[in-house]
């Protein structure tokens, strides 16, 4: 039994679940669900369809290359079967997959960095531009410094001074 | 022997004088043409001979579709003459083609293989089968000389109806000659019929023939060691007539002949289906297995089987004779009584006189005992049959000349011997010690052996038990082969992770984590924003922005046109929301001074009020005093009185207007009023307005009538 990968979307197919094409020239197409196959029908490319994976590893929108990706990798001939290595990788499958989604999320985050910071100078500007709008009474910018008159009496320090000395 | 024969001598000498001149002929011809007769014999490719109505009937209606059908007296008499003689000629030349191939295909009992003839005469008898076909061969020429004659009286004939007469007696006597032989071509059918189903024989190659008297189990023998499948059954003649079955030994390929038993009678009284295995023991060079009841559960005893084999023991000279004891299971040879056991030896005595000359008189293969019942050696019987008739062929074979031809084409070298030193092969010591132990652990193996079979019957059977598969995994430690393996998790495929090495790589995996974290965590650290907002500004951007909405909004409603939107004109003002106060109010609240503002629309508004108050005598002193603290009631008074600055009658005659007197002023106003009047009604704007709100009113074109008809609308 094998989880198999959507030819259009890229999604896993699990058993029992979508529908397997097979072409004359024997090449197998295996498909999720109906949406897949009746684009697939309709002749459409996955990397033009946005909500594909093909699509959006291609626009850099997803992670594509990294170390993690290597270890999982379809293997033509069935191995001897030893308990250690299969605990061994059943420990290692969970971590993999934890560090692989860890990366795919900062590279997503980085992704949408220079959209925050575009934002920011947006909103500068904006501030600059717009704050005459408003009226003047209620605009009190932290920049902007009030005087305080501050009244020093100076007999006062006169007298201060004479009994000093 | 045929009883017709006395009937007919002439009749038959003649026939068989012609029949052997043919026979002669085609001899001959073979030898020219060097055909070789000693083929598989196959009756059954003979063409069907019809009776003799049908085949007159064939051979009419042939005539009548492949010549000419139409002719008239008014024709040219040679054309007349053609059209019979071309009728006679194809109807001989049919007649002649089919006798001949029946003639032709029918085996001539001379010419086959003295074995199928003198089996054809048991069956068939031999006279009758040749004066059946000598009857056909004279037919032939009889149609032949007809047609001849009746040719020759058509090249005379003067009239169509003449030539018709004559045409129409020489198909009428080749048919009744036809008719006269149709009891042979009856008789020929059936033998037809019987020779397809004869078994195909060769006469030439290794044959095994069983024989002995009715019931002592030559059929069930031949059942064992052939894929025949010979009826077995307990009465006697059970088989009829002879089958084959072919047998292997030694790489080649055996005939085994089952025979119907054989009585002791003597010759003349034997029936054909005696006959028949008579013949075959007599012309075929085989080996002969006679077969004995030992048990007499045949009905026959050991003395009546002596008798019969003494009896042909002459057709036994030259082949070699294995006497077969069977049924031991019943009775075992050794507990035989003397006599028999005397007699017993007689026959084994006579046998070993057919011992080949060259071959050991091998006491073990000349009797031999059996049961087809406990099939307890049979195959043995089989093998010694075998193996004696293949002696006997082979030297047969290396006293002919014709084996001088082939002993030239081989030789056998021999390397020269170089010195007198023996060289043994040499077989290393553990190998002859493994054959020797090999051969005693097969046996202890095979002993101890524990089928899979066996475990399922002990567990509960086949429906209960499932065999373990696992049970002969090749793993490197045993106690792994019950173990479950799961093939998927978490949405991956276990086997596709499969890698001896992954923890180590997994650690390294770890490592180049750990660092890539310490390195963002440092890169974070180092992006000082110094474009981050605060607080105060964040608040004020969003007042900026809700003003920003607010303007387009009132933008958006102020850009829909007056059709969509009814617009209060300031006039209509019920709330009176629009007085200078509010004005004043709105413009402080936005920072501005409003007095000038307040002024310049009080000014304006009470322009000439102004004027005419200080015209009259002045006593606005006060109003000018009291300005920002008036009422609301005398705003209202006010402000009326302001929109209606003079009020005129409307029919007096202004100067400038162009009226001569008010009564014409007044019709004026009348007739716009009139012409306006019709248009206000139909809510038009104006006398271009010609806009239909709605073309087709759903009131007015859907509905039916309760009475009548919705012809128009």
């Amino acid at each position: 039994m094998r989880l198999e990968k959507c030819w259009f979307c890229s999604s896993t197919v699990y058993p029992g679940h979508g529908i397997q094409f097979v072409r004359n020239d024997a090449k197998v197409f295996r498909f999720c669900r109906s949406k897949c196959h009746k684009n697939f029908k309709m002749k459409r490319n996955p990397r033009k369809v946005k909500w594909t994976k093909a699509y959006r590893c291609l626009h850099g929108k997803d992670m594509t290359q990294d170390s993690t990706f290597e270890f999982e990798r379809k293997r033509n001939r069935p191995e001897r079967y030893d308990r250690n290595v299969t605990e061994q990788t059943l420990k290692a499958i969970p971590l993999i997959t934890k560090i692989r989604h860890e990366r795919q999320k900062k590279h997503i985050t980085n992704r949408q960095k220079q959209g925050k910071t575009k934002e920011r100078e947006r909103d500068a500007k904006e501030l600059e531009q717009d704050i005459q709008m408003l009226p003047k009474k209620d605009v009190m910018l932290s920049t902007q410094k009030t005087k305080v008159v501050v009244k020093v009496s100076q007999q006062q320090t006169e007298e201060n001074l004479m009994e000093e000395t | 022997m045929a009883s017709s024969c006395r009937t007919l001598p002439g009749r038959i000498e003649y026939l068989e004088s012609v029949y052997g001149l043919i026979g002669l002929l085609h001899r001959e011809l073979a030898a020219k043409l060097c055909i070789n007769k000693m083929v598989q014999y196959n009756f059954k490719k003979i063409t069907v001979v019809p009776p003799g109505k049908d085949f007159i009937d064939i051979i009419l209606s042939r005539t009548q579709r492949q010549t000419p059908t139409v002719v008239h007296k008014g024709y040219a008499i040679s054309r007349i003459r053609q059209f019979y003689m071309r009728k006679v000629r194809y109807s001989q030349q049919n007649f002649y083609e089919k006798l001949s191939t029946i003639i032709d295909e029918f085996p001539r009992l001379d010419d086959v293989h003295p074995f199928y003839g003198d089996l054809l005469h048991v069956l068939y008898n031999k006279d009758h089968y040749k004066l059946a076909l000598g009857q056909i061969n004279t037919a032939r020429n009889i149609i032949a000389k007809i047609s001849k004659d009746y040719l020759r009286l058509l090249k005379y004939g003067d009239s169509l109806y003449r030539c018709k007469c004559l045409k129409v007696a020489a198909l009428g006597r080749m048919c009744t000659v036809i008719k006269r032989i149709s009891p042979s071509l009856a008789y020929l059918e059936q033998i037809r019929q019987h020779m397809a189903r004869l078994p195909s024989i060769d006469p030439n190659t290794r044959t095994l023939l069983i024989c002995g008297y009715p019931n002592v189990g030559k059929s069930s023998f031949m059942n064992k060691i052939t894929r025949a499948d010979v009826d077995v059954q307990p009465y006697a003649f059970t088989t009829k007539s002879l089958f084959v079955g072919h047998a292997d030994y030694k790489y080649l390929r055996y005939q085994v002949i089952d025979t119907p038993g054989i009585l002791d009678r003597p010759f003349e009284d034997r029936n054909i289906i005696e006959m028949c295995s008579i013949t075959a023991l007599a012309h075929l060079r085989a080996a002969v297995l006679f077969f004995l009841d030992i048990s007499g559960s045949c009905g026959y005893s050991i003395a009546q089987q002596a008798a019969l084999f003494h009896s042909i023991k002459s057709l036994f000279m030259n082949k070699p004779l294995v006497i077969v004891c069977n049924k031991t299971d019943l009775q075992p040879l050794e507990k035989l009584s003397e006599e028999d056991m005397k007699l017993v030896m007689e026959m084994k005595a006579e046998a070993m006189k057919t011992i080949a000359q060259g071959g050991e008189p091998n006491e073990e293969c000349v009797l031999l005992t059996m049961s087809t019942l406990t099939e307890d050696g049979v195959i043995a019987v089989k093998n010694a049959a075998c193996e004696r008739l293949l002696d006997q062929r082979v030297e047969t074979k290396m006293k002919s000349k014709k084996i001088n031809d082939c002993l030239n084409r081989f030789h056998v070298a021999m390397p020269k011997q170089r010195d007198n030193k023996e060289r043994l092969p040499s077989i290393p010591q553990a190998v002859l010690e493994a054959r020797a132990n090999a051969a005693v652990a097969k046996e202890k193996k095979n002993l101890e052996r524990k089928l899979e079979k066996d475990l399922e019957n002990e567990n509960g059977g086949a429906g209960v038990y499932s065999a373990s598969l696992k049970k002969h995994y090749m793993l490197a430690d045993d106690e792994w082969k019950e173990d479950i393996l799961p093939e998927i998790l978490d949405g991956h495929n276990v086997a596709d992770f499969l890698d001896p090495d992954i923890l180590q790589r997994c650690e390294e995996l770890e490592r180049e984590e750990g660092l890539r974290l310490e390195e963002e965590a440092a890169q974070e650290a180092f992006q000082i924003d110094g474009h981050e907002l605060t607080e105060e500004q964040r608040e004020i951007l969003s007042q900026i922005r809700k003003k920003k909405a607010m303007l387009i909004q009132e933008h958006r409603m102020k850009k829909r046109t007056a059709e969509s939107r009814p617009i209060v004109p300031r006039k209509f003002d019920k709330d009176r929301k629009f007085t200078t106060n509010r004005m004043g109010r709105q413009l402080s609240s936005m920072g501005f001074d409003p007095s000038a503002a307040v002024d310049r629309a009080r000014s304006k508004s009470r322009g000439r009020k102004r004027e005419r108050s200080l015209s009259r005598a002045g006593n606005d002193g006060d109003d000018m005093d009291i300005d920002g603290q008036q009422s609301n009631k005398k705003l209202r008074v006010k402000s009326r009185s302001r929109s209606r600055s003079k009020s005129r009658p409307p029919e007096e005659v202004v100067p400038g207007e162009g009226f001569r007197d008010s009564d014409q002023k007044k019709k004026a106003i009348k007739k716009a009023k009139d012409s306006v009047k019709k248009r206000n009604k139909e809510a038009r704007r104006g006398e271009a307005d010609r806009v239909i709100p709605t073309l087709k009113p759903k009131h007015l074109f859907s509905g039916k009538r309760s009475i009548g008809k919705t012809s128009r609308r």
